[in-house]
């Protein structure tokens, strides 16, 4: 079974197959039956759609259960301009798909403050008001009576520049639009952005965390996504020649997501099978027409709990998210290196100017009734690593947050390098080099360990969605760049063997490091860790101990929590205790451990003794 | 004036639907922070039921009984075999894909073995004909006891979560779940229990609405539960007060907005109100902000 899923991946991912393929298709349409031709042309109708559904739902995590609405945008926009202005479909097809993809722009705004069961009302609704729409709006788009005369190739009404457009034609031109999305959206999903937008699916606290900015991210989807459904919608107007509103209605929101979900979320192929699969099986088998609606309803109710991978994941191996030519370079540079030196440090974390420091002014955190820091003040020592302890609740990882810029404080003030950013988002906290990990790891499960660590450069990397699309030389560069990086930080963690694998097949300790390693690509001048060391072997320990004293050696400042005191004795500067809301102590590890308010506290007799 | 007055008696009164559907909805978000995306087929299905059954020439009674009895029953089945394993897997789009996937299996099925044509559904409470005068308006009787039956089950619902045992399970149970296991809590009995009643209160709405409506069909209910989503997230989700006050200012505001501007408009403004709310105050009107320790 492996080995089908490894040839058939070669195969669906072999350029001269695919454009084999392609030019069988296209020169093969004439020899095709009209019937068979249209129900291609369908087909391609749909997995344009599909694709739509692909960046936002599977990529981006955010389910639509309105998306009949941008494809019904694209499909009335197009007829109206093209019969009302008597306009080409080159035209009329890009106007419509573009004010498609603004009105999902817009609908982000509002649907990127929610998650979850309020972001699927809300998106139901919106369906149902475009519907509303769509049967009120009697002069604009025909009402219930619909909206016939479409320019069409199947009626023979289909004339630009003069030159009538025959179905084959049309089908031709379709194939053509499909290749190009399905390539576009292959470069998309191997950049910086398509992988920012996984990171929006699983963790929005870490998208942050490295400056992955969650409203753009958010709108980026929904605009792609609005834009790919417009498309589709155009040609299917001018592929069936009359609308009628409730070719919008939810149904077809379900069918996309059914052809999406069979397919498997995020995997093209799959979806691609899955969309000619869904479009010739009613019109080939009567038995299924009538029986549509159970099929579908089995098919949401059990897929995605039975059968979550759909069919790309049967027969195809998961898609990657780096391009295989450039991983290809990075691995084999990784091996020369290995074998020259192995003691070397990532030199280009290494912090120019002065290190940086933080000072803390009488922090206050209130949670509803429930005091978690009162009055903090705190100065972090630039170049230092501090460690931050206490017992649980004590408010250890609160202060991180608020440092982080996860919540804002509720009084007080926190300083980076004598600049005041109180209150500032995680995102623009990341972006000055204030980096931290989570207590959990928080990584993309099914990205391997190089595509999680990769994430960590996304604020680094500055191509757009359209030249990440297009695949133009600043992407090839950049990406390179940050390859070439996280190679040497690989090394420095020393998890290269495992670097081409999902994180989610990996032990405890291989995630945290991965985390690490995360936050390190993002290049910080200040690393807040929260308890790195938890769940770790003794071995990975010491390893650890030795990559954070690195870290001191190149500049950068670490603010840890930890609460294995062997493992802080010895690495810190400096240990600051908390205790209730309030420090108790700040000093080092030595005078700490004799503190009789830091052993009632905390340590206990026990670890009186040991000391 | 007149006018108006008749608009929000109707409004308040078809609005008392929607809070009904919103406190079904609310009871399954209390304890599994979950709705049944498919609470429309069951609604459907509770309507079509009992005008199958009256139909044989069964009383209205028992009818209106059986059917609420197999709505119940599908409340546990949605719960086994759609949020349960859904919630163990697949994350949140896992069950909000496949309660709504059993709810289009319902229907599916409902339309293949017996039409999608509108049946039509007995006068249960009252006639057509039947109206009653309320500060000079005349007032069609079903519409006042749909009100009635209404605000009667909220508040009979709203004490038993307050002032007895299993309210206090369930409320404890929608505090910590893993706490409650701890306890001893029969957390999947409750939980199941949720989804029962839950169904339940669909049904009802729906034999009311059907009532109105004078007919059923597969599709009936899809309007219904999403004017319930409307409700519940105006008045904040998992209050009921909130959900009593959500329903009934949807209810008039839609009959305003229809007897004024346009009929057309009626769903479309609750639609328009349901995103509104949600990108202004996704806590509705009586909910408050979670507050979560990252």
């Amino acid at each position: 079974m492996n080995a089908l899923r490894i040839f058939l991946t070669k195969l669906a991912t072999h350029p001269l197959a695919l454009l084999l393929l392609f030019v069988v298709v296209f020169f093969g349409a004439p020899y095709l039956r009209g019937a068979t031709l249209q129900i291609l042309s369908f087909a391609l109708v749909s997995i344009l759609f599909t694709q739509s559904i692909n960046i936002l739902t599977g990529m981006a995590g955010q389910i639509s259960l309105g998306h009949a609405a941008f494809f019904g945008i694209g499909a009335y926009g197009s007829a109206i301009i093209a019969k009302t202005f008597g306009l080409n479909l080159f035209l009329t097809i890009p106007v419509a798909a573009v004010v498609s993809s603004l009105i999902a722009y817009l609908l982000s705004y509002p649907a990127g403050r929610v998650k979850e069961v309020y972001l699927a009302m809300m998106t139901l609704g919106f369906g149902q008001i475009f519907l509303e729409v769509a049967r009120e709006w009697t002069d604009l788009t025909g009402g219930v009576m619909g909206l016939s005369g479409v320019p069409s190739a199947g009626l023979g009404t289909l004339i630009i520049l003069g030159h009538k457009f025959s179905t084959i034609d049309y089908f031709r031109v379709l194939l053509l639009i499909t290749a190009c999305s399905m390539i576009f959206i292959r470069n998309f999903s191997q950049s910086r952005l398509g992988r920012s937008l996984f990171v929006m699916h699983y963790s929005e606290l870490a998208a942050g965390s490295v400056g992955i900015a969650r409203r753009q991210t958010k709108q980026l989807a929904y605009a792609l996504s609005g834009l790919l459904a417009g498309i589709s919608g155009g040609f299917y107007a001018h592929l069936v020649g009359y609308l009628g509103p409730e070719s919008f209605a939810i149904s077809r929101s379900i069918e996309v997501l059914v052809v999406a979900i069979v397919g498997g979320l995020w995997s093209s192929a799959g979806q691609v099978i899955s969309a000619i699969f869904f479009t010739f099986l009613p019109e080939q088998l009567q038995l299924f027409a009538e029986y549509q609606f159970i099929a579908y309803g089995l098919i949401l109710t059990f897929t995605l709990i039975l059968f979550k991978q759909g069919i790309g994941g049967l027969l195809f191996l998961p898609p990657r998210f780096i391009r295989q030519t450039w991983l290809t370079s990075a691995q084999r540079q990784s091996q020369a290196v290995a074998t020259n030196s192995k003691t070397s440090e990532p030199l280009f974390l290494k912090i120019q100017a002065a290190s940086a420091d933080i000072k803390v002014q009488a922090i206050t955190m209130r949670f509803g009734g429930l005091v978690a820091l009162n009055s903090v003040s705190l100065d972090i020592q630039a170049g230092h690593i501090t460690a931050l302890v206490g017992p649980n609740g004590s408010g250890k990882s609160t202060l991180v947050n608020i440092i982080a810029g996860v919540f804002p404080p509720s009084a007080g003030q926190v300083f980076l390098q004598g600049a005041d950013v109180t209150a500032q988002a995680d995102v623009e906290m990341a972006k000055k080099g204030v980096v931290r990990t989570f207590q959990d790891p928080r990584l993309v499960p099914h990205f391997t360990v190089r595509e999680n660590i990769l994430l960590g450069a996304h604020a680094k990397m500055h191509y757009t969605w359209l030249e990440a699309g297009l695949s133009m030389p600043r992407v090839h560069q950049q990406e390179a760049q940050a390859l070439e990086q996280c190679n040497e930080i690989l090394q420095l963690l020393d998890i290269e063997a495992v670097a081409d694998q999902a994180v989610e097949s990996l032990p405890y300790g291989y995630r945290r490091m991965t985390e690490l390693g995360r936050a390190l690509l993002a290049r910080p001048k200040i690393i807040l860790l929260d308890e790195p060391a938890a769940g770790l072997s003794d071995v990975e320990m010491s390893r650890l101990a030795e990559i954070l004293v690195k870290l001191k050696h190149l500049g950068i400042t670490v603010l840890l929590i930890e609460h294995h005191m062997d493992f802080l004795t010895g690495l810190v500067d400096e240990v600051v205790v908390l205790d209730s809301g309030s420090i108790i102590f700040k000093g080092d590890m030595l005078g700490m451990r004799q503190d009789p308010a830091v052993i009632a506290a905390y340590l206990g007799d026990d670890e009186v003794q040991h000391a | 004036m007149d006018f108006f007055l008749s608009l929000v008696i109707a409004g308040a009164c078809v609005g008392s639907v929607y809070a009904l559907v919103a406190v079904g909805l609310n009871l399954t978000f209390w304890t599994t922070k979950t709705l049944n995306f498919g609470q429309g087929a069951v609604m459907m299905l509770c309507a079509i039921s009992t005008a199958l059954l009256t139909a044989q020439g069964i009383s209205n009674g028992v009818g209106i009984i059986a059917g609420i009895a197999i709505v119940a029953l599908v409340g546990v089945i949605v719960e086994r075999i759609a949020v349960r394993p859904a919630l163990k897997t697949a994350g949140s789009m896992g069950w909000v894909i496949a309660t709504l996937g059993f709810g289009i299996l319902l229907q599916g099925i409902t339309s293949k073995f017996f039409g999608s044509q509108a049946i039509p559904f007995p006068e249960v409470l009252f006639t057509v004909q039947d109206v009653i005068d309320i500060g000079g308006q005349n007032i069609s009787l079903q519409y006042v006891s749909i009100f009635v039956v209404s605000i009667l089950i909220i508040v009979v619902l709203e004490g038993l979560t307050r002032y007895t045992v299993l309210g206090t399970a369930i409320r404890g149970t929608a505090q910590d779940m893993e706490l409650a296991i701890v306890q001893g809590l029969p957390v999947n009995l409750i939980v199941s229990g949720s989804f029962v009643l839950s169904s339940i209160m669909a049904g009802i709405a729906g034999i009311l609405t059907a009532q109105i409506s004078g007919t059923v069909d597969p599709a009936f209910g899809f309007e219904l539960v999403l004017m319930g989503f409307v409700a519940a997230v105006l008045g904040g989700m998992g209050s009921s007060a909130g959900a009593l006050v959500g329903g009934i200012i949807v209810g008039i505001i839609g009959k305003l907005v229809g007897g004024y501007i346009s009929t057309a408009a009626e769903h479309g403004i609750a639609f328009a109100l349901l995103i509104m709310m949600l990108a202004l105050r996704p806590e509705g009107f009586f909910g408050r902000a979670e507050v979560s320790k990252a």
